[in-house]
């Protein structure tokens, strides 16, 4: 069964200069020097050699370098990491590997530097060129900081960049959101990844919330986006992920494609599948018990029956495109039948379709679905 | 020994210290050590302590030592102070002699003490007025002794003055009590009457059997028979409460206890039947009491289908200890499998709802309470209807009779404006106008389904609580009643229709479709809203569709994060009911009630 699935490596990378008031992932605010790169790399290694079980026989489809900051890291440092992946696993021929850039902390040289170790694709979180909304965001950089990374990265011969954008931003108007659009689409890339700006519990934002435009605003800038994103021939795969033909994102299409990924650095979670099942582990967020030992109290838990069913859906639905039957059906080991069952409601409320073997979430859906995956949480379970 | 038994109730409107005062009685004779002394010691239920209120009738049994040397048996028959159970105390009230008038000296007096007074005149009880709380500052004990005067027409001018937080005239109430209160008559040779004041079952014993012995003696061993159903029971134990239950050879003329009989359920045991013996059957029974109707009506219903069962099993239990609960199966389209309940006031239905909930873990939906409707159709026949939604066709009817109430409210001077205009909001017609010293009393006749509605709320709120309201049932009386019904994209929901007086129903229907509104969450489509009479259309508002409800990212690491989130939404909806493809909240059932002017 495992064959048949892909496999990603995620190396999480947790420093920031600083920590975004609407952000909620796992990421430490840092000064200058004071960032053990050395240590840090050392413990990705220990950690990449102790999953090499998993990757024996299993050639890695991308590779993603997030955080965090990622490009706060040297290219050495990364070309360590991958020097180590391809020692102990392989790498597909035509595998991906994105790194996550700032555009505020990144110098002239970097990218090549980059790209010369081994990175193929960037993800440059742009958030936005107006400096007053980056300020209201707390971003490091600038409008211009932007254009300069952007400039640089096509200079050092990345063909496949992905630019982050927000919009909705507090007090933003629809023509503020299009001007955005239009200073990223000028910088050709080929995959845009477009988030309304939303307040995420246990956020600098959700404690003080910002004033966020009228809804009737907010709808306007989202058609107005998406318009513009389809006009440049960037087409929306998923929820908030828009690409060229042939440009989209490998690596997080195997997450929502529920594909299994090694998870490596303090704070990482992985997804696998073995013949006991399938599994989600996450290493300790405590970035100095990671440095001493990488397995220090991994969390480990197996996805069962109706779990491992939602998990799916959690993902899949989020593809424009859906998910094919079959897919459903290796790489969850559950029959179609009972996914047909559990999304009844759904579908006869016009949320998704399941014609020809395919489940997708209709138009409406997408809009939607937290309301079709709401009612289908499982209860809550023993973990195993 | 017959003469030295004193029965007595204490009739006192809520707050005014009547279990205070019952505390420090029992303390004062003995009854209890000190340590056992738990605060309002007759209040048993939970829910009676936390609401202050007595709802079910109990007895203490108390050993007095006069001044004289003589020792007196007392028995305290508990009475409830609220007014939808003003039935229950004139039951107390029949096993007496006398009663205290317990006023609180600052407040003066409230009309639930009237009615109670005026019940306990009619059955030739000696009544002792008492003034509680000498010890406030604000004691105006000259002016609440005439208010007793004018208002319940009682002589107050001897008043006994007592202090049941201080213990200040306790000794003097028990030797008024002595003196004053006469002992229990009663052929102590006749063969056995005894009246069945209250029954309860209790899990250990059994169904538990309060009794007032009127004429012969009730022995442990005893053959009894109930004189309304004929049936035999052993008498296994006799006993009193002091306020500890403690056995007893025998219950004697005059006296007041329990009888425990192996009797199955409270049914075996009516209130108000008479219990005699088997051997020496007594001819004639007791005059009984008049059989109580309920007057208040609602749908209960389970959020979860699943509790279907145990809500059942719920009101069974409940109605062992409480004769007055009705309730049958009732199914509605919008809220599923349930149970029609009827209620002998407001305050009852909540105490019902409050112990389903709390004692055995239910999760209900409660329709707004409705009164009983006598409906005459066009052929001639006469309906009950005590469910909005099973009002006939319009076109079917000749007639609608509405239950009228007549009532009494005592308010002082300062607010009579207020309450008088309430009452006419409400429909009300005057009957009289009384000002006695710094009160007037108000008697108005009003519809029963106006009362329901929320007059006792406003009346409280408009007097700054010094208002208090007495009522009993009057009348059917036919009036110009419409049922307003909610739809709900364009769907009738039969939980929410309402009937209301014509001249009200647009008000009625702009308010409710609006109250709606406010409590309906925005969902993935326009919710359309809207107040009809039959298929007039009078109000509509629109609950606009939520934009999106999707979370803008998604990836490797967010899956429990995201779980988390999806489950508190799911929650979220487990307090929804579902009608069709809209959700809406449980308060929404409610709404209908808490329509504001």
């Amino acid at each position: 069964m495992t064959g048949t699935i892909p496999l990603s490596l995620y190396v999480h990378l947790p420093w920031c200069l600083h920590k975004c008031p609407y952000c909620d992932f796992h990421s430490l605010a840092h000064t200058a020097a004071a960032m053990p790169e050395r240590d840090y790399v050392r413990a990705l290694l220990r950690d990449l050699e102790g999953m090499a079980p998993v990757l024996a026989g299993r050639p890695l489809a991308s590779v993603f370098f997030g955080g965090g900051t990622p490009s706060l890291f040297s290219a050495g440092a990364i070309a360590d990491v991958l020097a180590a992946a391809l020692r102990i696993g392989t790498l597909a021929t035509d595998c991906e590997i994105t790194l996550e850039a700032n555009p505020g902390a990144i110098e002239a040289g970097r990218f090549r530097a980059f790209r010369e170790a081994g990175i193929n694709r960037l993800s440059i979180g742009v958030q936005s060129f107006n400096d007053r909304h980056l300020a209201r965001l707390g971003r490091i950089h600038t409008g211009a900081d932007a254009h300069r990374a952007l400039s640089r990265a096509a200079a050092a011969g990345f063909r496949s960049f992905n630019i982050d954008l927000m919009y909705g931003l507090p007090d933003q108007t629809v023509e503020e959101a299009a001007r955005d659009m239009e200073e990223a689409l000028a910088a050709s890339p080929a995959h845009l990844s477009l988030y309304e700006l939303t307040i995420e519990p246990h956020t600098a934002f959700a404690h003080d919330p910002p004033p966020l435009p009228a809804e009737s605003v907010r709808g306007g800038i989202e058609a107005c986006v998406q318009e513009l994103a389809g006009g440049a021939g960037l087409r929306r795969y998923e929820i908030s992920a828009y690409a060229k033909e042939g440009f989209r994102c490998r690596h997080n299409l195997n997450y929502w494609q529920f594909g299994d990924y090694i998870g490596i650095g303090s704070g990482a979670h992985a997804k696998l599948t073995a013949a006991a099942g399938t599994w989600r582990e996450a290493r300790t967020r405590d970035v100095q018990a990671y440095l001493r030992d990488p397995y220090h109290d991994v969390h480990r838990r197996f996805v069962h029956g109706d779990e491992l069913l939602w998990e799916f859906l959690l993902n899949g639905l989020r593809l424009t495109d859906g998910f094919a039957a079959e897919d459903f059906c290796i790489r969850t080991g559950l029959s179609y039948a009972s996914l047909r069952e559990r999304l009844r409601t759904a579908a006869e409320g016009g949320l998704v379709s399941l014609a020809s073997n395919r489940v997708r979430a209709t138009p409406h859906g997408l809009r939607f679905l937290d309301s079709i995956l709401a009612p289908l949480v499982p209860d809550a379970q023993a973990e195993g | 020994m017959q003469d030295r038994i004193r029965n007595f109730s204490i009739i006192a409107h809520i707050d005014h210290g009547k279990s205070t005062l019952a505390d420090r009685l029992i303390e004062f004779c003995g009854g209890l050590s000190a340590r056992e002394m738990e605060s309002q010691v007759l209040d048993s239920m939970d829910l009676e302590r936390e609401r202050g209120i007595t709802i079910k009738a109990q007895s203490v049994t108390l050993q007095y030592k006069a001044l004289n040397g003589e020792v007196y048996e007392l028995n305290l028959i508990d009475t409830p102070g609220h007014v939808d159970f003003s039935y229950e105390v004139s039951r107390s009230l029949t096993a007496c002699e006398g009663a205290l008038l317990v006023v609180d000296a600052a407040q003066g007096v409230q009309a639930q003490s009237v009615a109670n007074c005026y019940t306990a005149a009619e059955l030739n009880l000696e009544i002792l007025p008492v003034l509680n709380k000498i010890d406030l500052p604000a004691a105006d004990p000259e002016r609440v002794s005439k208010e007793i005067e004018d208002i319940i027409g009682v002589p107050a001018s001897n008043a006994l003055r007592v202090s049941a937080k201080t213990g200040a005239g306790i000794r003097e109430l028990l030797e008024a009590i002595v003196a004053q209160i006469p002992p229990p008559k009663g052929q102590a040779d006749g063969p056995l009457k005894a009246l069945i004041v209250d029954s309860w079952f209790d899990t250990y014993l059994g169904t538990v059997v309060l009794v007032r012995v009127v004429d012969g003696v009730l022995n442990k061993g005893a053959r009894i028979r109930m004189m309304a159903t004929g049936r035999d029971y052993d008498v296994e134990q006799a006993g009193i409460f002091t306020p500890k239950r403690q056995a007893v050879s025998q219950l004697a003329t005059g006296e007041v206890g329990y009888v425990i009989a192996g009797i199955k359920d409270v049914k075996g045991a009516r209130v108000g039947d008479t219990i005699t013996e088997a051997r020496r059957p007594a001819a004639t029974a007791l005059p009984g009491f008049k059989e109580i109707k309920p007057r208040v009506f609602a749908g209960l219903y389970p959020i979860e289908a699943g509790d279907y069962d145990a809500f059942r099993e719920a009101l069974d239990k409940l109605k062992l200890n409480d004769a007055s609960l009705y309730f049958e199966p009732e199914t509605s389209e919008a809220l599923g499998f349930g149970f029609r309940c009827g209620f002998l006031g407001m305050l009852h239905m909540e105490i019902i709802q409050e112990r389903l909930e709390r004692e055995y873990n239910l999760n209900l939906i409660t329709t707004a309470p409705t009164v009983v409707y006598e409906v005459v159709t066009n052929k001639g026949e006469s309906l009950r209807v005590d469910n909005p939604a099973r009002l006939p066709d319009p076109g079917q009817i000749r007639e609608i009779r509405e239950p009228i109430i007549s009532c009494n409210v005592l308010v002082p001077q300062e607010y009579l404006g207020p309450v008088m205009q309430l009452c006419i909001e409400k429909r009300g017609v005057q009957v009289d106008l009384r000002f006695l010293g710094r009160q007037a009393m108000l008697s108005y006749e009003l519809p029963l389904n106006e009362v329901v509605l929320d007059f006792f709320d406003r009346l409280k709120s408009l007097s700054r609580g010094y208002a208090s309201f007495e009522y009993e049932f009057l009348a059917f009386r036919a009036a110009d009643l419409v049922r307003v019904d909610v739809l709900i994209n364009g769907e009738r929901v039969d939980a929410l229709s309402v009937i209301v007086h014509r001249l009200q129903s647009q008000y009625r229907g702009r308010e409710l479709v609006r109250r709606m509104r406010e409590l309906i969450p925005r969902q993935m489509f326009d919710v359309a809203i809207q107040a009809a009479i039959g298929a007039h259309v009078i109000a509509r508002e629109t609950v606009k569709a939520l934009r999106k409800n999707v979370t803008a990212k998604c990836y490797g690491g967010d899956v429990s994060r995201k779980r988390k989130l999806l489950e508190r939404q799911k929650e979220g909806k487990k307090r929804m009911k579902q009608l069709g493809s809209v959700e809406i909240p449980q308060e929404a059932f409610l709404a209908v009630l808490k329509v504001e002017k």
